[in-house]
């Protein structure tokens, strides 16, 4: 959206409190939605239970054509409707609340930085898992991502999608690698992750900031996904403060109700 | 390590040792870390259309792609990243992932989709560095790949219109040089004393947007108020690329212009040798006695059509 319409709608957001009412919409949990929404949706989640913020999490099958941008998972607050984790955390933000606030500008450029990694090399690589292996799109993508769907248009809807995420992954030079060095991208940004996030609880000292909600998002959810080989997960399991750091969060922000 | 390696990469300007944001990553790389590569670049060649630019060739064997080649000298033992800790590793791969996401779109917008700038300036300096037919087919195919990278990954679907998407770019590409001049502070080089690849990953992204003469951009104005980043891009280039002696300068004026008299030279030899052919043309039919009026209509349309152009 535009740089007005953006300084509008944090504005009239900064005018009210957080509503009991807010609710967050994803696609079907059991059958529609795939690896990373799932993802998305799990970091957007674990970030608002981070600022303590109440949400009711509502599936629907016309999640992703309802959201402003095409992405899930979007929250309807009040009278708007804010989609994505970056823009999530701008509105929170505007409404007073904020994980990062303690932090000097050297740490959030590296938040930010750290962030991007996991959007870059995470969420790519489990876009192409799912759409650009040949197995993984038949057996699993394409049928979860049409299910609600008749004939014809279940076999439109997968194949546009499948041909646009395609299209993506070829203009980012994506396009040509092989499964093989998927992972072993994947490996190298955990080993990343990990070295970072060294043997403390949080990537940054004792307090949970965005950074921490979106790199759970992603790794729960690979972790606790079935794909067609356990490949990926076998490759974060390889490291042993990521897979403790999941389980922490989990256990404390997540403990009233079970995930997955 | 002896064999000898060859950079392909695209030529120099405007105070740098190339243009192309990736060349001058792998550049700055072999700088930093001592490789010897013979640098030999595409311009005027039909290199510029059938080759991935960069790319670096040893022996038999070809590596393409900025982070590959690296990777490859890294291998070779030219590795300028010996120092770093691990944590510092990993911060050099995020802050190599925050380039790509926030500032890439943006420097790709500036030079390749703004109107402005790619007529006056990249589409001139493209084609002028591309043999005969090439230079209507090389800027155009950049600038095709270009626009699409950014509606791809950055435009919103169903509205893949630039227009939507040009505000946020910018305003994240600002963000991300307020934060690469954070992390830089008052410091030579990313860490510690002595340049990374980190350093020559920023580089590669800063010095053209420093440097190009661009008419119009926001971007640039941004860069050049913050001194620390300029600051580091200058001192780059009087450490490891010495700078061009200034009587080279007015040479290269003079080539750039001799450059194009001879672009408006070719064109007038087209638009003779067009003439020429069409008149040839009509004196074969002629000749050939299958002169109808019809006939000449269209041969005349196509003599005004071959002078209009």
């Amino acid at each position: 959206m535009s740089l007005a319409a953006e300084a509008f709608m944090s504005q009239m957001a900064a005018a009210e409190p957080w509503p009991e009412n807010a609710t967050l919409y994803q696609p079907l949990k059991e059958d529609q939605i795939l690896l990373s929404d799932c993802a998305s949706s799990l970091a957007v989640q674990a970030y608002l239970r981070m600022c303590g913020l109440p949400v009711q999490v509502v599936c629907r099958v016309n999640a992703e054509y309802m959201s402003p941008s095409g992405k899930i998972p979007f929250i309807h607050v009040g009278n708007q409707v804010v989609s994505e984790l970056g823009p999530i955390v701008q509105f929170t933000k505007a409404k007073g609340h904020s994980l990062s606030d303690g932090l000097d500008d050297v740490q959030r450029a590296e938040m930010k930085a750290y962030m991007e990694l996991v959007n870059n090399m995470l969420l790519t690589a489990e876009l192409y898992i799912q759409w650009c292996d040949d197995a993984t799109a038949a057996e699993i993508s394409r049928p979860r991502y049409s299910s609600p769907y008749s004939w014809p248009l279940n076999k439109i809807l997968a194949y546009q999608k499948q041909w646009e995420v395609r299209r993506k992954m070829n203009a980012i030079g994506w396009g040509g690698k092989t499964l093989e060095q998927v992972y072993e991208d994947v490996s190298q940004c955990c080993q990343a992750l990990s070295q970072r996030l060294g043997t403390q609880p949080y990537f940054f000292n004792k307090q949970p900031t965005e950074l921490d909600a979106l790199v759970f998002g992603h790794l729960f959810t690979i972790l606790t996904t079935r794909l067609t080989s356990t490949e990926l997960a076998e490759r974060i399991k390889s490291y042993s403060n990521l897979l403790s750091f999941c389980r922490r969060i989990e256990q404390t922000y997540f403990e009233d109700k079970r995930i997955l | 390590m002896a064999a000898a390696m060859e950079l392909r990469c695209w030529g120099a300007d405007w105070g740098l040792p190339s243009v192309h944001t990736e060349s001058l990553i792998v550049l700055a790389y072999t700088k930093f870390s001592g490789a010897k590569v013979t640098v030999s670049p595409v311009d005027w060649t039909w290199k510029t259309i059938t080759a991935t630019i960069p790319e670096l060739l040893f022996g038999d064997s070809a590596v393409q792609e900025p982070t590959q080649i690296l990777n490859f000298l890294r291998k070779q033992r030219f590795n300028a990243d010996y120092e770093l800790t691990a944590r510092q590793g990993a911060d050099t791969m995020a802050y190599i992932a925050l380039l790509e996401e926030k500032l890439r779109p943006a420097l790709l917008h500036t030079f390749w989709v703004d109107a402005e700038n790619y007529s006056n300036l990249t589409r001139p300096w493209f084609a002028s560095r591309s043999p005969f037919p090439l230079n209507f087919l090389v800027p155009r195919r950049l600038a095709g790949g270009a626009l699409s990278r950014i509606l791809l990954t950055t435009g919103e679907a169903p509205l893949h219109r630039i227009s939507e998407v040009e505000g946020k770019i910018y305003s994240d590409a600002k963000e991300c040089l307020n934060l690469l001049s954070y992390r830089l502070g008052t410091a030579n080089y990313f860490f510690g004393n002595s340049p990374t690849s980190l350093d020559a990953f920023v580089f590669g992204f800063l010095a053209p947007l420093h440097k190009a003469s661009l008419p119009s951009s926001p971007l640039q104005s941004h860069l050049r108020q913050l001194d620390n980043l300029t600051s580091f891009c200058d001192n780059i280039l009087s450490v490891y690329f010495s700078p061009p002696p200034p009587i080279q300068d007015t040479m290269d004026a003079n080539l750039q212009k001799l450059t194009q008299l001879v672009n408006k030279e070719s064109n007038l030899i087209e638009k003779v040798l067009l003439l020429s052919f069409s008149l040839l043309l009509h004196g074969f039919m002629v000749a050939l006695g299958t002169y109808r009026l019809s006939c000449v209509y269209g041969v005349f349309s196509f003599h005004a059509r071959a002078c209009g152009h």
